[in-house]
């Protein structure tokens, strides 16, 4: 690979892009050549600084309230929205908070119809086997951990980018000794280590962070008799992705795309002692 | 050079999305059975949809620049996204959001080209979601964070859209495709291109007359 090709491919070996084989030439070149050597570090500073620095908008807190009123409003027929110039419907603030307070009424309304939702989508989401069913069951009480953990300012129990002080505090408080990396190399720094609850026994969960994104990767002791297929889904708006290594069951949940959880177990398996 | 590119990445992802079922049920006869099976597919509907409204909202607020019309662009945007709810087939819900409240962002800018012509910036906005640090490197963080919102906030849409999409919110070159309605092969050479110019725009002696 030349110069010219390799900084033709740069941006993309930089987004993780590339296959293998392109990774691998590029990797070669850039080892070899200080010029694109300086080039890739010089990127990969743009885009440090920019992840690290670029706010994340957050909703502001009454963005969901007012966004659930006006679905309600489109489904009763009620005239809430007023049109634009290009004829499609801009909700006036003032308006939609003042449905909020008329309204009220709507959000016990929404509570039921989210309840019947949550049997129709638990009755619905038929699974193939009864291993698959299993699977929903889980997905759902790891998205629940995950959420929780973002909800309540209750993202970690101990707060440490150092893994020498994750896991020994994760190891006091659980019969087994989970695996702790900092992945920062990665782009996957380490929050901290919380425990968590799920199929009736105690887990360890680590929080990692990807961008403006968190990642809790729950890990606990694996059966003998289960498969080692990796296995991604994709569940109420969330990515998980289940792997076995070795002693232990890896569930990651998260909001990031698959891709990036992917890379994250990468990250991780990397860490593992090779056996 | 595209064709190096990888197509997709993870192998055997299995899909569970079924809410297709439950949007159909809605041809049932009866007023109150409609209203009930209403309020369910709305409920679907956020229980997929809800999830991203940071994203949502996020990438608004990016490609208008002021909270105001980030707000009615994301209301609008799940409006017409559960419109056509029926239509979402996938399993991953946030580039098919992203991609309704991007095109509704671009037709509230096409339509405000004209009406007016400066942006406000709420300058007293500042980072909010980090963990403890000292005042010192919060002052710090917050004039480099400052510092980039602007330089981010003079680039072309097409170029602030594309950074966006894959540095805060992750996305794949495949879903950026998808979101920003662009050929796959050519988000590598944008994305190249968005840098370059934000690189520049970095530089001390251009940024600093802000």
């Amino acid at each position: 690979m030349n110069c010219e090709e390799a900084i033709g491919l740069l941006n993309g070996y930089l987004d993780g892009e590339l296959d293998a084989i392109a990774n691998q030439e590029i990797e070669r070149h850039l080892h070899d050549c200080r010029k694109c050597a300086e080039i890739y570090a010089s990127e990969q500073n743009l885009i440090r600084t920019v992840e690290r620095s670029a706010r994340y908008y957050r909703a502001p807190a009454d963005l969901r309230q007012a966004v659930q009123s006006s679905l309600r409003a489109e489904v009763s027929g009620q005239p809430l929205a007023t049109i634009s110039g290009d004829g499609h419907p801009i909700l006036s603030d003032r308006k939609s908070r003042r449905d909020a307070i008329f309204a009220p009424q709507w959000s016990w309304l929404a509570l039921a119809a989210a309840i019947i939702a949550a049997t129709i989508i638990a009755v619905n989401f038929v699974p193939r086997s009864q291993s698959s069913r299993a699977d929903q069951y889980l997905a759902t009480e790891l998205i629940a951990g995950h959420v929780r953990s973002l909800m309540a300012s209750h993202l970690t129990d101990v707060a440490s980018s150092d893994q020498h002080t994750v896991k020994p505090w994760l190891d006091t408080k659980l019969n087994f000794a989970p695996a702790v990396f900092d992945l920062t190399n990665d782009g996957f720094p380490l929050i901290g280590g919380r425990l968590d609850y799920i199929e009736n026994r105690p887990v360890a969960a680590l929080v990692y962070q990807r961008r403006k994104h968190f990642i809790n990767l729950f890990i606990w002791p694996a059966e003998s008799v289960m498969t080692t297929a990796d296995k991604t889904m994709s569940h109420q708006g969330y990515q998980l992705m289940h792997w076995i290594d070795g002693d232990f069951n890896y569930w990651a949940v998260s909001d990031v795309s698959d891709g990036d959880l992917q890379l994250f177990k990468e990250a991780f398996e990397k860490q593992l002692p090779r056996r | 050079m595209a064709a190096r590119l990888k197509a997709e990445y993870v192998a055997g992802s299995e899909d569970f999305d079924s809410t297709a079922k439950i949007v159909n049920f809605s041809v049932l006869g009866g007023h109150k059975e409609r209203q009930t099976v209403q309020g369910s597919e709305v409920a679907s509907f956020e229980t997929l949809m809800l999830p991203h409204l940071d994203a949502a909202y996020n990438l608004a607020r990016w490609l208008l620049r002021n909270e105001e019309d980030a707000r009615d662009v994301v209301q609008d945007a799940y409006l017409r996204a559960f419109r056509s709810f029926g239509g979402f087939h996938g399993s991953n819900g946030r580039p098919w959001l992203l991609t309704i409240v991007r095109n509704t962002a671009y037709s509230l800018i096409k339509k405000n080209q004209s009406v007016h012509v400066t942006t406000t910036f709420d300058e007293e906005e500042y980072v909010v979601d980090r963990g403890p640090v000292s005042p010192a490197t919060q002052l710090e963080q917050n004039e480099e964070s400052k510092f980039v919102r602007e330089a981010i906030d003079r680039l072309p849409d097409e170029f602030r859209e594309i950074l966006v999409l894959r540095h805060l919110e992750g996305l794949s070159y495949k879903e950026i495709a998808d979101v920003a309605q662009l050929a796959p092969g050519t988000v590598m050479s944008r994305l190249a291109r968005a840098r370059a110019k934000l690189k520049e725009f970095l530089k001390p002696s251009s940024g600093k007359e802000i």
